[in-house]
């Protein structure tokens, strides 16, 4: 009997010193220490100020961090995530609502490990799991740009967690699971250009942060790397053997896309996109060449395909045997007298040339969201900024006739099998 | 040739003519309402601008198949040279028009959005009426009328 008991006792002990350990586990990967505020913002070299921003455009930071063009860097802007909403933050050097208290190493740890200065954990909208690639020249560059930029007062922005994710210690398990953090390693086979631009594309620029799926748990999928994921509710292409693109990209065409959001034969930009021709067009132009370089070589090993693409013209009425007849001619209909007139053949290049929809990647994506978007809203250039403008069509067709349209481009335009969501898709995107 | 049933400015009718007759055709050629302009055709600059369904549409690009039941208003609506509208009395105070031939246009694109929003910032104003295009140069002037009748709706004033 004493045995017995002792053996029960032993056992409670095992399970206590069990839990002992996991709660010290479970603390080291959801605690961090604060940093020492800094008290006075150091100076930089102006060479440093200058490549930090030549960094922040290539990485796209004012993208979610600047909500007010007025307003650069202060932070505010909402981005719906799975996980609920939440707001970019000031990253001005303001010392009490920005980053002026954070001394070069609060900075390093926040764009490597995914901490604040205080110790609490930032969710991973914020792309750290990129930047932590980032060497540390280019981090200390980066930190010398935001420092020298003027401060501005703007208090955090509550998210809006659902549950339990308003308890920012659990991104400490997501950290263990997508925060890898082994330096990233030029392949030696390859061109000092082609690996200037791997690594900017990793480590600075984020491509894979919307062109690779993600897992429910919100981290990249990294067996399906730049495999086409979703950026802001569009299809962000894929850029790999499964790119959606009907006709090969060159690499000049992929240079001039990136630095200006137009590529002739191929696309305008939209939605997210735009923002990042923006942002590129404002970096070096040696590194936006480094990355076409980088995104061909992926582009590339999509298996050349017979598309209609290749062909030019109008797009053909429904044939007479058509299964989906009645909403097939309803669809050609609009085409031919609401989008036909700028997207037809025969215009010679102008600000009203439009693709010939045949061309158009987003009639070739996977799902149909992206098109909706642009028949629905058009292209509008990102605010101040020139651009193709196309108008949009919510207000112009119902939600039957933007069915009817995009089933129509989807089997004559692309010649590929209906998206079997389409008309659930539709009715999601207008939902007021 | 298809009869087509319209809702134009609060009154029916009926009109014979092409299922892909523009609705700007049809207003203009077949209803006599003069004030939306045929400018681009591409729906790049506004000048047709007309409410349909309490929405500002380019209504050169609207095939007339494709406004089934919903209702139509155009700048006649809103009033005419011995009564003017709030808006269009503001465009004149503003003296907001060169040649004027995006007025009508400007005019039903500023009245969607203070059917809406009856004290909308400035920035709203500029924002709404970014498609609509003046080549004269006046949208410094045409910002500050669709500014002056927010202000007087907002003050009471009717429509």
């Amino acid at each position: 009997m004493d045995r017995a008991r002792r053996k029960r006792h032993t056992g409670w002990w095992l399970l206590l010193a069990a839990a002992i350990v996991m709660a010290g586990i479970a603390f080291g990967i959801m605690w961090r220490p604060a940093v020492a505020p800094q008290t006075a913002i150091p100076s930089f070299d102006q060479a440093r100020i200058g490549r930090g921003a030549n960094l922040a455009r290539l990485g796209m930071c004012a993208s979610c961090h600047t909500a007010d063009l007025a307003r650069p860097f202060a932070g505010g802007k909402p981005m719906e995530t799975p996980f609920g909403t939440v707001h970019s933050t000031n990253i001005t050097p303001d010392a009490a609502t920005g980053i002026g208290a954070w001394s070069p190493e609060a900075f390093a740890r926040a764009m490597r490990e995914g901490v604040s200065r205080d110790g609490h954990l930032l969710y991973p909208a914020f792309p750290y799991n990129h930047y932590v690639r980032m060497t540390q020249a280019d981090v200390d560059d980066l930190y010398a740009y935001f420092m020298t930029r003027p401060p501005i007062h703007a208090p955090a922005r509550a998210n809006d967690m659902t549950f339990p994710f308003g308890f920012r210690p659990l991104v400490g398990f997501w950290n263990v699971l997508y925060l890898d953090d082994a330096p990233w390693r030029p392949d030696p086979g390859r061109s000092a250009e082609w690996n200037r631009g791997a690594y900017l594309a990793d480590a600075v620029a984020h491509c894979a942060a919307c062109h690779t799926p993600r897992t429910r748990l919100g981290g990249p999928d990294l067996e399906r790397q730049l495999d086409g994921g979703e950026a802001e509710g569009w299809y962000a292409p894929a850029l790999n053997r499964n790119s959606p693109s009907p006709l090969p990209w060159t690499r000049a065409q992929l240079h001039a896309y990136l630095r200006t959001g137009v590529a002739e034969d191929h696309a305008a930009a939209g939605g997210p996109m735009q923002d990042v021709a923006v942002h590129l067009a404002q970096a070096m132009d040696a590194d936006v060449a480094a990355l076409a370089a980088w995104t061909h070589s992926h582009l590339r090993q999509a298996p050349a395909r017979a598309t209609p693409a290749q062909r030019d013209g109008s797009l053909p009425r429904p044939a007479a045997d058509d299964p989906d007849l009645p909403r097939m001619r309803l669809g050609y209909a609009l085409y031919a007298d609401s989008c036909a007139r700028c997207h037809d053949v025969g215009r010679a290049p102008s600000s009203g040339t439009a693709l010939p929809l045949q061309k158009a990647i987003a009639l070739y994506d996977p799902d149909p969201r992206s098109l909706i978007h642009i028949v629905d809203t058009g292209i509008l250039p990102p605010d101040g900024e020139p651009g193709r403008w196309m108008p949009g069509f919510k207000a112009i067709l119902s939600d039957d006739q933007a069915g009817a349209l995009a089933a129509y481009l989807r089997r004559y335009g692309a010649g590929q099998p209906a998206w079997p969501d389409l008309d659930e898709q539709v009715s999601k995107a207008r939902a007021p | 040739m298809t009869t087509y049933r319209l809702q134009v400015n609060g009154k029916p009718h009926a009109v014979d003519t092409d299922p892909d007759t523009p609705l700007l055709y049809v207003l203009r050629n077949d209803l006599a309402l003069n004030g939306a302009k045929f400018g681009c055709g591409l729906g790049q600059c506004g000048s047709c601008t007309v409410i349909m369904d309490g929405k500002p549409v380019m209504s050169c690009l609207v095939p007339v198949s494709a406004v089934g039941t919903r209702a139509v208003r155009t700048v006649e609506a809103l009033g005419d040279a011995r009564m003017p509208g709030v808006l269009q009395q503001a465009f004149i105070d503003e003296q907001a028009a060169q040649c004027g031939y995006c007025i009508a246009g400007m005019i039903m694109q500023a009245s969607a959005l203070l059917e809406k929003n009856t004290a909308p910032t400035d920035a709203q104003i500029r924002a709404h009426m970014s498609p609509n295009l003046c080549r004269c140069g006046t949208h410094m002037r045409i910002l500050r009328a669709v500014r002056r009748a927010a202000d007087r709706l907002a003050a009471g004033g009717k429509r």
